[in-house]
């Protein structure tokens, strides 16, 4: 456990606009996850963010089920993950929008998608692949996600710090990005939701040099309030953890 | 894992089939235990371009959660090739069937037992913020040991959002409360508690309280037993999206209709079937009522009459199971519902 941790490493600017990114040349052996894919398809069709969260951690569970990750095609497990997400949070994402979303997204600057033979190929292994993701997963596929946490969290900080103090720093914000973006990477699988929440607001803390009253003078946790089982090194392990997910990300596209 | 899966069931008998799922009555080889499999199909053109079934995903994802002896258990899921495979509880009966025989005399106890478990299941449901959408006689199952379990959770969703609107197009026509008639997008527990009234009463009567034919119709059977609601009884029902004026009615005292019920259970009925859906009451609230405290206490599982084919050939229960099952497969599709 290091007793620091770089935030300047965070704020240092690469490049403020996300690149795009052509996802075809990709290498996802270096740690790059296709949910980035999700998130890009997913903004496109207006889904729900805890959709999109849904359908991430299903795609991640999927690829942590499966033994040889080279079996399957990245691209078609994560469009069907964004589809079954859909089915699972009551959020109604068309497969015809989905494929031909995905499809653009591939290949950028490419003309839509004539409905027929690719078409049709490409709806049957979406359905074939929600199934196969649905059987990978034991047909569990209810997932207790951590933003309810980092909402209840930040409301009574908000409460505690008062109004002025509160609006005057993007804590809030910057905490709920870093969990969106933990989503990108597969170890959010193995932390609970409590956990991740918190997380998620110490890094922003951190990152924004924001100190809470009676954070320095004893030892007390500032959130052993919320949640007792969060050992200090295990919150530092997972804000290390969000931290280099910043680093798989592609510098250029 | 499929095969293991298939060789944990073993097929008893081929009870029914629907339009989105065929049930079997089948063993499990492990236990023993008798259950129902619900296959679903993805066999149809149309089921196959949309993948999972939302109704069955609903289910799945709905009951993995929940636990409790007056909600139908899921067992397992299983898929095999491009199917999917849902394990229940076996239940012998349901609510229509029993209601429907008329060699069963239903008493205030066997009332009052029918009622405490629909409640509490119920209540239990909606405490963790679940609306089931379709309560109805022939979705409350009934085994051979007495137990009634709520069952078919293939239209229930969460409930209480603010901001999200839901669709009014739930519950079977004749169970539907009448915000839901009038287009209410936003809506709680009184939906299902409405349903239960309903239900109550049907108890009561052996025969629905409200059939209504349409939609208009419904409420016309509505308002003709409990009177025109008016801005003073049921504030902001006229900004409902679907409300119209309806020419007025003498409410009839539900006493002349239930001739033969008791004051506390009265009390109830006239409790939950409230127009103002705001003023009806809640589970919790019902189950505190006098009638439940009051004796007769309600009728012990093992003491409920059953239907006869039930009682003599307890192995065989065909005809009566195969009716209900073949209903609880046809999924979400209401109108359907109501062709008997």
């Amino acid at each position: 456990m290091k007793d620091v941790i770089d935030v300047m490493e965070l704020q240092r600017v690469k490049e403020r606009k996300a690149p795009i990114i052509d996802y075809r040349q990709r290498e996802f052996e270096k740690g790059f996850t296709p949910s980035r894919f999700i998130f890009e398809c997913g903004i496109k069709l207006n889904a729900q963010p805890l959709t999109l969260a849904t359908a991430s951690v299903l795609m991640h569970r999927f690829f942590k089920e499966v033994v040889d990750h080279s079996n399957y095609d990245y691209f078609l497990i994560a469009a069907s993950s964004l589809y079954l997400a859909g089915k699972v949070k009551d959020d109604s994402l068309k497969i015809r929008d989905i494929i031909n979303v995905a499809h653009s997204t591939l290949h950028r600057g490419s003309n839509p998608l004539e409905i027929g033979e690719e078409y049709w190929t490409m709806r049957d292994a979406i359905v074939q692949a929600e199934l196969l993701i649905m059987r990978a997963l034991k047909f569990e596929v209810s997932i207790v996600h951590p933003h309810k946490y980092l909402l209840h969290y930040l409301k009574s900080l908000e409460g505690w710090v008062g109004k002025d103090s509160w609006n005057s720093s993007p804590l809030a914000r910057t905490s709920a990005a870093f969990l969106q973006d933990f989503h990108h990477d597969p170890s959010i699988l193995d932390y609970e939701p409590q956990h991740i929440a918190i997380a998620c607001i110490s890094l922003a803390l951190q990152c924004l040099g924001i100190r809470l009253p009676l954070m320095e003078d004893n030892d007390e946790i500032w959130y052993s309030i919320f949640c007792k089982d969060l050992q200090k090194d295990k919150n530092w392990e997972i804000m290390e953890k969000i931290m280099e997910t910043y680093n798989k990300e592609p510098e250029t596209s | 894992m499929m095969e293991n899966k298939l060789r944990k069931y073993e097929k008893i008998e081929f009870l029914g089939e629907g339009q989105f799922a065929t049930v079997f009555k089948a063993r499990d080889i492990d236990t023993g235990d008798i259950v129902a499999v619900k296959k679903i199909k993805i066999g149809s053109r149309q089921e196959a371009q949309d993948g999972i079934n939302r109704t069955a995903l609903r289910e799945i994802k709905l009951l993995q959660e929940l636990h409790h002896t007056n909600l139908i258990g899921l067992l397992d899921a299983f898929g095999h090739m491009s199917n999917v495979s849902l394990v229940f509880d076996f239940m012998d009966t349901d609510l229509e069937i029993i209601i429907k025989d008329n060699t069963i005399i239903l008493s205030t106890a066997n009332i009052k037992s029918y009622m405490l478990q629909t409640l509490q299941g119920l209540e239990y449901l909606h405490s963790n913020w679940i609306l089931h959408r379709d309560l109805k006689p022939n979705n409350l199952l009934v085994n051979a040991a007495g137990i009634l379990k709520i069952g078919d959770f293939g239209l229930a969703k969460l409930y209480g959002s603010p901001s999200r609107l839901m669709t009014h197009q739930v519950v079977t026509r004749w169970y539907r409360a009448p915000e839901l008639l009038f287009g209410a997008k936003q809506y709680g527990v009184c939906i299902d508690m409405w349903a239960v009234g309903c239900i109550l009463a049907e108890l009561l009567l052996r025969v629905p309280l409200f059939p209504g034919e349409s939609d208009l119709d419904q409420l016309t059977k509505i308002f003709g037993v409990l009177g025109n609601p008016t801005e003073e009884t049921w504030p902001g029902m006229k900004s409902l999206v679907d409300y119209i004026e309806f020419k007025s009615f003498i409410p009839i005292p539900l006493k002349n209709i239930f001739t033969a019920a008791g004051d506390d259970l009265l009390n109830l009925l006239e409790d939950i079937l409230v127009l103002n859906p705001l003023k009806r009451k809640n589970c919790m609230e019902c189950l505190q009522m006098k009638f439940f405290s009051n004796k007769p206490a309600a009728t012990l599982g093992s003491k409920l009459p059953l239907p006869r084919n039930i009682q003599k050939i307890r192995e065989s229960e065909r005809t009566s199971l195969k009716r209900k099952l073949v209903d609880a497969a046809d999924g979400g599709i209401l109108s359907k519902r109501l062709l008997f």
